[in-house]
C-alpha cells in the first residue's frame, strides 16, 4: 500500500516535471514594439497592434514555430525592457548600427530604410547641409537624431528631441520646427497627412536596414529568428507584406 | 571618446560629453521654476480672492457671485482635476497654435509667430501650463489662508466702513500670508519637480538632458541619477529659502 502510494507519487511528479518542461519549450515569447510608428507598428481602432513589423514578426514566428505575444512598449524604455528580461525580442523599426551592435544582437535585415527629411512646402532645403541653423526635430535616440547630431553637434540647441514621430510632425506642422528627420516609411506616411509639408530625400544619406533585436548572447533565439526570416523571404511572404504596407515592390535584402 | 568609469560602473564620460546640455538644462529648469512661482503666486492670489469675494448689495453681490466666484471655482476645479501632463500637451499642441500661428493666429500671426514658436514655443507653452496649474493650487492655499482668519476681524473692519479690497489688504492678507508660507513652500517644490514634464514638448531642461543621454546610449543609471541629484540639491535649496522666510515673517506670531 505504502509502496504503491510512493510509486504513484513518483509517477505524478514525473508527469508534472515533464509537463512543466514542455510548457517551458512552447513558452510565449514577449515581443516589444513601440506602437506609435505607423505604418510599422500602430494601434488600430480596436486596440490591436498592427503594421509591417507586426505582420513580419508573425510570419517569422509561424515559420520558426515560435509562439509570440506583442506588447506595446514605449520607445524610450524599450531596450531597458529587453535587458531586464521583460521582453524577449524587439521589432520596432530598429536600425542596425555598430553602436547598437555593441550592446545587442541583431537578426539579418527585414527592411531597407533611409532617412528622409520633412519640411514646409515652401522650403528650399535640398539636403541635410541646408538645414544648418534651422530648428530640426528628431525622435530621441533615433537614427535621425544620430545624423543631425553628427552634422550639427550633439548638444546643439537647434536639435529638438521628442518621444515619437507623430509629435515631431505635429510640432513641424504647427511651425515649431523648420524640418524633421526620420525613417522614410514613417516620415513619408506622416507628411502626406499634412498638405503644408513635403519630403526631401538627401542622396548622401546611407542605406540602412532594420533588424530584430535580441539580448546579447541569446544565440538560440537569434538562430531561430534568422531561419524564420530566411523562409519568409524565400517563399514570397516578405514581398507580399511589403506591398501591403508600402504599395511598392520589395527591395532585395542582404543576408549578411 | 574614452570611457571613464567611476566606482567601476558609473560611465561619467557620457555625462560630461553632454555636459553643456545638463548645464543649460539646469538654467532652464531654474528659470521656468522661478517664473512660474512668481506668476503662479500672483495668479493664485487673484483667483483665491475671487473665490471668497463678497458684497452686501445688488448689483455688486450678483457680480461677485456670477463674475468672480463661479468662474474661479470652475477654473480651479479644471486645473486641479486634470493631469498637468495632459494640460501641457493640450496647451502646446492645441491652444497655443490657435493664438500664435503664421497663417491665422488670433493673437500673433505672420513671420513673428513663426519666429516666436520656433525659438520660444515650448518655453511659452510650458510656462503657461505650469503657471495656470500652479495658480489653481496656490489659489486654494490663499483661500484657506484667508478663511483661517477669524470672521470677526472681517466683520469688524467692514463695520468700520472699510471696503472688501481694503479689508483684505490691511487686515486679512498680512496675517494670512504668515500661515500660508509653509504650504506655498511645498508648492514651489512641487513646481520645480513638475517642470520636468515640459521635456515632453521638447523644452531643453534637466529631464530633457537626461532623456537625450538615455536615448543616445541606452544607459539609464547615469543620466537619471545625475539629474535626481541636481533636482534634490535644488529642492533642498528651496526648502532652506522657505525656512528662512518663515523665520523672518513668523516673528510677529511668536509674542
Amino acid at each position: 500500500m505504502n509502496l504503491k502510494r510512493l510509486a504513484s507519487l513518483a509517477v505524478t511528479t514525473l508527469v508534472l516535471c515533464a509537463s512543466g518542461l514542455s510548457s517551458a519549450q512552447s513558452q510565449e515569447l514577449v515581443v516589444g514594439s513601440s506602437a506609435t510608428y505607423r505604418p510599422f507598428a500602430y494601434e488600430s481602432p480596436s486596440k490591436e497592434i498592427v503594421g509591417y513589423d507586426v505582420d513580419m514578426i508573425k510570419a517569422i514566428a509561424q515559420k520558426a514555430g515560435l509562439k509570440i505575444k506583442i506588447v506595446n512598449t514605449p520607445w524610450t524604455g524599450i531596450f531597458a525592457a529587453l535587458n531586464n528580461g521583460d521582453l524577449d525580442l524587439v521589432i520596432s523599426g530598429v536600425t542596425i548600427n555598430d553602436k547598437r551592435k555593441q550592446s545587442y544582437d541583431f537578426t539579418t535585415p527585414y527592411f531597407e530604410a533611409r532617412q528622409l527629411i520633412a519640411v514646409h512646402s515652401n522650403s528650399t532645403a535640398k539636403s541635410l547641409k541646408d538645414l544648418a541653423g534651422k530648428k530640426i526635430g528628431v525622435v530621441n535616440g533615433s537614427t535621425g537624431d544620430d545624423m543631425a547630431s553628427r552634422e550639427f553637434g550633439k548638444t546643439n540647441p537647434d536639435i529638438r528631441r521628442f518621444e515619437s514621430t507623430p509629435v515631431v510632425i505635429s510640432e513641424l506642422a504647427n511651425n515649431g520646427l523648420d524640418a524633421a528627420i526620420g525613417d522614410n516609411g514613417v516620415i513619408a506616411f506622416r507628411a502626406q497627412e499634412h498638405k503644408q509639408l513635403k519630403t526631401v530625400s538627401d542622396p548622401s544619406f546611407p542605406k540602412e536596414y532594420f533588424g530584430i533585436v535580441v539580448k546579447q548572447g541569446n544565440k538560440a533565439l537569434l538562430d531561430k529568428l534568422n531561419a524564420g526570416l530566411a523562409a519568409v523571404k524565400a517563399d514570397g511572404s516578405y514581398a507580399q507584406i511589403y506591398k501591403k504596407w508600402f504599395q511598392a515592390e520589395a527591395p532585395a535584402l542582404p543576408a549578411q | 571618446m574614452e570611457q571613464v568609469l567611476w566606482f567601476g560602473w558609473f560611465r561619467a564620460d557620457i555625462i560630461s560629453e553632454y555636459g553643456v546640455l545638463f548645464w543649460r538644462g539646469l538654467q532652464m529648469t531654474i528659470a521656468v521654476t522661478l517664473l512660474c512661482i512668481v506668476q503662479g503666486t500672483a495668479l493664485g492670489l487673484s483667483i483665491g480672492m475671487a473665490r471668497v469675494a463678497e458684497a452686501r448689495h445688488a448689483p455688486a453681490r450678483q457680480i461677485c457671485y456670477y463674475a468672480l466666484r463661479w468662474p474661479s471655482t470652475i477654473y480651479v476645479s479644471f486645473f486641479r482635476g486634470t493631469p498637468l501632463f495632459v494640460q501641457i500637451l493640450l496647451i502646446h499642441f492645441a491652444v497655443l497654435p490657435l493664438f500664435i500661428n503664421p497663417t491665422d493666429g488670433l493673437l500673433i500671426s505672420g513671420e513673428a509667430a513663426r519666429d516666436l514658436k520656433q525659438n520660444y514655443g515650448a518655453f511659452l507653452s510650458g510656462i503657461v501650463a505650469l503657471t495656470l496649474n500652479a495658480g489653481a493650487y496656490i489659489s486654494e492655499i490663499f483661500r484657506a489662508g484667508i478663511q483661517s482668519i477669524d470672521k470677526g476681524q472681517i466683520e469688524a473692519s467692514r463695520s468700520l466702513g472699510m471696503s472688501f479690497p481694503r479689508t483684505m489688504y490691511h487686515v486679512v492678507l498680512p496675517q494670512a500670508f504668515r500661515r500660508m508660507l509653509p504650504p506655498l513652500g511645498n508648492n514651489a517644490i512641487s513646481l520645480l519637480k513638475d517642470s520636468s514634464l515640459i521635456s515632453a514638448i521638447g523644452l531643453a531642461e534637466l529631464a530633457y538632458a537626461a532623456r537625450t543621454v538615455a536615448g543616445a546610449y541606452s544607459r539609464y543609471w547615469e543620466p537619471y541619477l545625475t539629474i535626481s541629484l541636481m533636482y534634490w540639491v535644488l529642492t533642498l535649496g528651496l526648502a532652506y529659502l522657505v525656512k528662512k522666510l518663515e523665520a523672518r515673517y513668523g516673528r510677529g506670531d511668536s509674542r
